[in-house]
């Protein structure tokens, strides 16, 4: 998923291209996939990345890894209720 | 979102009725936001309580019908940074500057971190182990990795807590996910995964 190879989208026709197993340009592609698994990808982000996401093994396995990442935060890490003596603490100094 | 002092607005009754309608539904967000950011249950108990009161002194500047928990977040965020950070039982933190400063000068974030861990190594961890690789980060990086990943925050809504441009959250996500990436192959590596 180099960003900087988009003949093929130029010439408005997907080519079959080998899988690449270097990534030239991976920070930015990882910036872009990041923004995608967090929704906040441009339209043309999101484009380039549904034309190019077979085609880079690093960036395949970037996008796995980061999802992981992100769902392991979101639903494995405890989320701690507030206790409710807090609540009724912070009620009760309301009406001081 | 300022937190101008009282003005006019609301009655006593209306005030009370906006707390409890528009505040009182994050408290469990606002607790775990606090939690994870002292990871210090006194603290975060303190950090929620003086919020709270903060929020219901400054209740005329929230405009009802806006975002009450990025409002409410954002008051947690500043009194987190001005009254506990500096009295925080959590030994070395490290100041945000300087660590942006080290990972601009040598590019760090942006080069070396190809993908040398398994999405199965991170599949295979359990809450604590990743809560663990969290709470290490210095608390510039956990807090803007905590409000996307934990709270779901948009890049907008982070950028008013946090108050920096958009661009700045997003390479700051990007940065704290390359050190989160790095905690978390140490953690496998050392508890024998296959990273």
């Amino acid at each position: 998923m180099n960003l900087s190879s988009k003949t093929s989208e130029a010439a408005g026709e997907k080519q079959e291209q080998p899988m690449k197993h270097h990534c030239d340009n991976h920070a930015e592609c990882m910036k872009m996939i990041q923004a995608i698994l967090d929704g906040e990808a441009s339209d043309a982000e999101r484009e380039h990345f549904r034309q190019n996401m077979d085609k880079c093994m690093p960036c395949i396995q970037t996008y796995h890894l980061e999802k992981c990442i992100k769902d392991s935060l979101h639903s494995k890490v405890e989320r701690r209720p507030c206790p409710e003596k807090l609540v009724a603490a912070i009620k009760a100094q309301l009406h001081n | 979102m300022s937190e101008a002092p009282m003005k006019e607005g609301y009655t006593d009754g209306q005030k009370y009725e906006v707390f409890n309608r528009e505040f009182m539904p994050h408290i469990d967000s606002m607790y775990n936001f606090a939690f994870r950011l002292t990871t210090d249950e006194d603290d975060a108990n303190d950090l929620v309580q003086d919020t709270y009161l903060k929020a219901f002194r400054f209740i005329s500047s929230f405009e009802q019908g806006t975002n009450a928990k990025a409002w409410l977040f954002r008051i947690l965020k500043n009194s987190f940074i001005n009254d506990y950070r500096k009295k925080s039982k959590e030994p070395s933190k490290v100041d945000y500057q300087e660590v942006e400063t080290t990972y601009n000068s040598e590019d760090a974030a942006d080069t070396t971190h190809t993908v040398d861990l398994r999405a199965d190594a991170v599949q295979d961890m359990i809450g604590d182990e990743v809560a663990n690789a969290l709470n290490s980060l210095p608390v510039d990086f956990r807090t803007v990795i905590i409000l996307c990943d934990i709270e779901g925050f948009t890049y907008e809504e982070m950028a008013k807590i946090l108050d920096i441009p958009i661009g700045t959250v997003r390479s700051r996500l990007h940065r704290a996910r390359n050190l989160l990436k790095d905690k978390l192959r140490n953690y496998a590596g050392h508890m024998g995964y296959d990273v």
